[in-house]
């Protein structure tokens, strides 16, 4: 075996050109796969924290019926008596606030916009969401106020600034028209561009007036710790509720489906730059074999006159191109490292491109797009690159170890 | 020690059957230092490949040691070139990125024997054979005849019961050709090692002391000298 990974070490550099071509390609493959999947491992962690902070909590309690008819928001399928699902709550381990989400148009100047308008409890709200925390003018909202918060980029689309009046037109619960005349008190400009682009936010008293609520909310939302499991939380959580038919408890993963999806089929893409890797190994590898088994087809004839194994070739060949594949691997890792770190910490920032153009990507970020760690990747890149590569190696020295000792030994 | 019974081998060259052997009988005693002559495609190599167990016989046998050949598998041939055999070919075929240390105990390394034996064997044999001072050179920096000294100390290294040299001074200048005839004759002498070589030159001929001269696959003579 030593001497078999003496020979396999010695011809390595034996065609040192060759050997570091095609471990570059490797490298480049394998730095590119890390890039792209810590890239999209950050976007989609820092979505899913966006998604907690400012979207949806840890999880909502809503009607079922409310639920099934979520995005014509319905207000005839509210919590009847959020005090009391707040009360049976108590003890579970989650922190509550009240919402009342409906639909509105906003009247500004000769323009209006459709927009889902919010209502929260200034004061409970901030126990769960961080809306206060991303003010990028003005001030946050006050109980009891005519007074409202929008999101910067509907701020912007609208050309409205903090002091200035606006009109929504909504319904309420019975269906009446009725419109709220507001002051902008501030502008939010939150890293979850939902938020941004269509969002404004009431105080809960004046939404539970204006709509007829009587005290009824259309979603009490949840929070507990990052760690618990969502789904089996939620599941007791529900159990908890059961008392209250019609009700259901959804996690953010429930509520936030489209966007895991969206996501899945992303980091999709960094299984194609796997499978990009995978090719390189296999042209790159293969190529770089069959010319070095080509090129010792009279040596691989005296080997085997002498008594060598044919597998025991077969495994010289393995070794030497398992070498190319752990340089070019490790290349690619300490490259993709040092991109990682890079982007780890400092990350790109698209805030001109995705403010000015509110481009939104799918993804709940805005602004810096940052990488997260994602060892498993490195591990695995690390044992596809050599893997393939001596996978790739064993079709060049087979076609060799067909041939006849004779004729190999008479190869010019 | 060898004995070939009623060899025959065809190869076929597109529609053309090719009589390379026809019922060739020889035996080979231990210690002989044997020369098998003849022109350009009077078998000689075919005959070679047979006894080295490198090609396979289209009918007659090969016993080597009282081991009939022909019903062995590939890896029962691979394990009795590996202990019985040694061979030395026309254009060396040394390993190029291996020094001539590395090149030799290669051989031993295939027969599983440990490594101090190893470096005590093929430092000694290198220096039989005249190499010393230059075991870690590579190949390369190695003239043609300090390559095939290379070559025979290989062959020779595991003490096979037999040598098969394929043309061994072919590639050679004269006067290294009778260096190298030299070597293995002192290796014949010292070691007992059997030596069967092809050839068509008449110093390689003049060197054997047994020689058998194979014409359009038949041996047309077979001639014993004295030492």
């Amino acid at each position: 075996m030593s001497f078999l990974l003496t020979l396999a070490w010695k011809n390595l550099s034996r065609y040192k050109r060759r050997t570091l071509i095609t471990a570059c390609a490797l490298a480049f493959g394998i730095a590119m796969f890390l890039w792209m999947d810590g890239w999209l491992q950050g976007a989609a962690r820092e979505s899913e924290r966006n998604i907690i902070w400012y979207e949806s909590g840890s999880a909502k309690v809503m009607t079922t019926d409310y639920l099934e008819d979520i995005k014509s928001m319905p207000l005839k399928h509210a919590i009847q008596d959020p005090a009391a699902v707040e009360k049976a709550l108590e003890g579970a381990g989650v922190t509550t606030t009240r919402r009342t989400v409906f639909a509105g148009e906003i009247f500004y100047g000769e323009g209006s916009m459709y927009v889902k308008v919010i209502g929260i409890d200034p004061q409970t709200d901030e126990t769960i969401y961080r809306l206060s925390d991303t003010l990028a003018q003005g001030r946050y909202l006050e109980t009891g106020e005519s007074g409202v918060v929008l999101g910067e980029w509907l701020a912007q689309d609208l050309g409205i600034t903090v002091g200035e009046e606006i009109t929504i037109r909504t319904r309420t619960r019975y269906g009446a028209f009725q419109t709220l005349d507001l002051v902008v008190v501030g502008v939010l400009n939150s890293p979850n561009p939902v938020i941004n682009k269509g969002t404004a936010y009431v105080p809960l008293s004046l939404a539970d007036e204006a709509l007829e609520m009587e005290g009824a909310v259309t979603e009490i939302t949840l929070f507990f710790p990052e760690w618990q499991d969502p789904e089996a939380k939620v599941e007791s959580l529900r159990e908890r509720l059961s008392g209250f038919p019609g009700l259901t408890v959804e996690s953010w993963k429930d509520l936030a489906r489209d966007f895991l999806m969206i996501a899945q089929m992303k980091s999709a893409g960094s299984s194609i730059i796997l499978f990009l890797v995978f090719i390189i190994a296999a042209v790159g590898i293969s190529n770089t074999m069959l010319m070095a088994v080509y090129e010792r087809v009279r040596e691989i004839g005296m080997m085997r006159a002498m008594g060598m194994k044919d597998g025991a070739i077969r495994v010289a060949f393995l070794f030497e191109a398992g070498g190319i594949g752990l340089i070019g691997t490790l290349a690619g890792i300490v490259i993709g490292l040092v991109l990682n770190w890079y982007m780890v910490n400092y990350g790109i920032d698209f805030t001109n491109l995705m403010g000015q153009g509110q481009m939104d990507i799918g993804y709940r970020v805005t602004g810096v797009f940052r990488s997260a760690w994602h060892p498993q990747a490195f591990v695995g890149g690390f044992i596809i690159g050599v893997v393939a590569a001596m996978v790739f190696s064993f079709i060049p020295s087979s076609r060799a170890l067909k041939m006849q000792i004779t004729e190999a030994l008479r190869y010019e | 020690m060898i004995k070939v019974e009623n060899v025959t081998k065809n190869y076929s060259v597109g529609q053309t059957v090719v009589h390379a052997l026809r019922g060739v009988t020889l035996a080979i005693e231990k210690s002989e230092f044997l020369s098998i002559a003849g022109p350009s495609g009077s078998g000689k190599t075919t005959l070679l490949n047979l006894i080295g167990c490198l090609d396979k016989a289209t009918s007659g046998e090969i016993y080597i040691v009282g081991e009939a050949v022909s019903s062995k598998s590939k890896k029962e041939l691979a394990l009795l070139r590996r202990r019985r055999l040694g061979f030395v070919f026309q254009s060396f075929n040394l390993i190029p990125v291996l020094s001539a240390y590395e090149n030799v105990s290669f051989a031993l390394s295939l027969l599983g024997v440990n490594g101090s034996e190893i470096k005590e064997r093929t430092y000694k044999l290198l220096e039989e054979v005249g190499l010393k001072g230059m075991e870690t050179r590579l190949p390369g920096e190695l003239s043609g005849g300090q390559q095939q000294r290379v070559a025979v100390a290989r062959a020779l290294i595991k003490e096979p019961d037999m040598v098969l040299a394929d043309e061994p001074t072919a590639n050679l200048d004269s006067d290294t050709g009778r260096e190298i005839l030299d070597l293995m004759a002192a290796m014949n002498e010292i070691h007992g090692t059997t030596f069967v070589f092809s050839t068509h030159d008449q110093m390689v001929m003049d060197y054997a002391r047994r020689l058998v001269r194979l014409h359009d696959g038949e041996v047309t003579s077979d001639e014993r000298r004295g030492t």
